[in-house]
């Protein structure tokens, strides 16, 4: 069976009537699409996350205005680190509200599928921007302990302990980059990244991740 | 020639012209979603979504491009994006009967659809998202370029999968008859 022989009767379908009818007066009635009611389910979250990240942004910004001084104190810079990934979940929260805006169907199949994706995935980039984070779990020490208590508690760590929060630091911070690197739809045939993705984003999501890899990988 | 009479049609009433254009077009949808469902619910479900989809997107529709390509692409992206887990959903524009925007027939009831169509269908079925997008627009007489177009991807790289797809379901085809 030669598959070019196909091609005619192929394209005469539906071949009957009944095969497939179209009411079109209920068409005027259609204001949104499903996958249009979840999107737009998904930009109040974003619009929430948003207002969150900007509320920690102006708290943060507030703080360091109110507690510069001309030496820069551990809280100070604790303040600064958090204030910037705060700064950059704000960026991708926006970032995010935009591609929705902008999804166009008629577009190359490749690009729609990416965008699409980068939407539902957004979990795995908040989790990506959470473990970022980790590596300066001193930074939410020294905030908290200022914010809380009003002690600067940096003064008070011998340097064998400084020397120890350093060194965990930048040894975390190595391992969270090598981590959030792997986790990538690029790297979605090896299992144990498939697994994670699975476990952050879903089944669903995953089945978007694995298609858009297997059109880049062409 | 589509183009044009299209764009001679704007200013009728949208609603009308958009009804016209799928029902001369409506294969299209028929094809896809017999071609990414096995369902029937899920088709029924899958072209009520394309449908809307289409109608909401109609109003952007460049009448520069061919109307069967615009309409392929946004209805192949909504099938590649589709998915659903469980129950079958009861949306606003109602349930599968008298007032749903499009009734299917169940593909494996249609007595007029020919065996080896039927057959096609099913071997279609068993290809992975993106071969299934290719071998729809190859089967529609689309230029390798144009597939290759619409896809995003190199006319080279279309090539290859097309003949890769074309040998697979030509094997299929001949276990099927010995």
């Amino acid at each position: 069976m030669d598959l070019d022989n196909l091609k005619n009767s192929w394209q005469q379908q539906p071949n009957n009537e009944a095969a497939m009818k179209i009411t079109p007066s209920v068409l005027t009635t259609i204001k949104v699409t499903q996958q249009q009611l979840t999107l737009n389910k998904m930009k109040l979250a974003r619009l929430v996350e948003g207002i969150i990240f900007g509320l920690i942004v102006i708290m943060l910004s507030q703080y360091i205005v109110n507690s510069f001084s001309v030496s820069l104190t551990a809280p100070l810079l604790s303040a600064g680190i958090l204030t910037i990934f705060a700064l950059i979940g704000l960026a991708g929260n926006i970032g995010q509200l935009v591609l929705m805006d902008n999804v166009d169907y008629s577009l190359p199949i490749k690009r729609v599928q990416k965008d699409i994706y980068l939407i539902f995935a957004h979990k795995l980039q908040l989790t990506k921007l959470l473990l970022c984070s980790a590596p300066f779990y001193m930074a939410y020490v020294f905030l908290g302990f200022e914010l809380l208590v009003g002690v600067d508690l940096y003064p008070y760590l011998s340097t064998t302990m400084i020397s120890f929060y350093t060194i965990s630091s930048v040894a975390m911070l190595l391992v969270t980059l090598w981590f959030i690197n792997k986790v990538h739809y690029k790297n979605i045939n090896k299992p144990w990244v498939k697994k994670v993705m699975q476990l952050i984003i879903g089944e669903k999501i995953l089945c978007m991740a694995q298609f858009v890899n297997s059109m880049e990988a062409n | 020639m589509e183009s044009t009479t299209i764009a001679g049609d704007r200013c009728s009433d949208p609603a009308s012209l958009f009804a016209m254009l799928m029902e001369q077009h409506k294969g299209i949808i028929y094809k896809i979603t017999n071609a990414y469902c096995q369902q029937q619910d899920d088709r029924q479900d899958l072209a009520q979504e394309i449908l809307t989809t289409l109608w909401l997107a109609f109003s952007k529709y460049d009448s520069d491009f061919k109307f069967s390509t615009w309409m392929y692409r946004v209805a192949l992206n909504v099938a590649i994006s589709y998915y659903r887990k469980g129950q079958r959903r009861v949306d606003h524009i109602g349930s599968v009967n008298d007032d749903s925007i499009i009734n299917m027939a169940d593909l494996n009831e249609d007595q007029q659809q020919s065996d080896t169509i039927t057959q096609l269908y099913q071997f279609i079925g068993e290809l992975d998202k993106l071969n299934k997008a290719i071998i729809l627009l190859y089967l529609e007489d689309e230029s390798y370029q144009s597939i290759a177009t619409s896809l995003g991807m190199s006319k080279t790289n279309v090539a290859t999968r097309i003949n890769r797809i074309k040998a697979k379901l030509q094997q299929k085809f001949n276990q099927q008859e010995q």
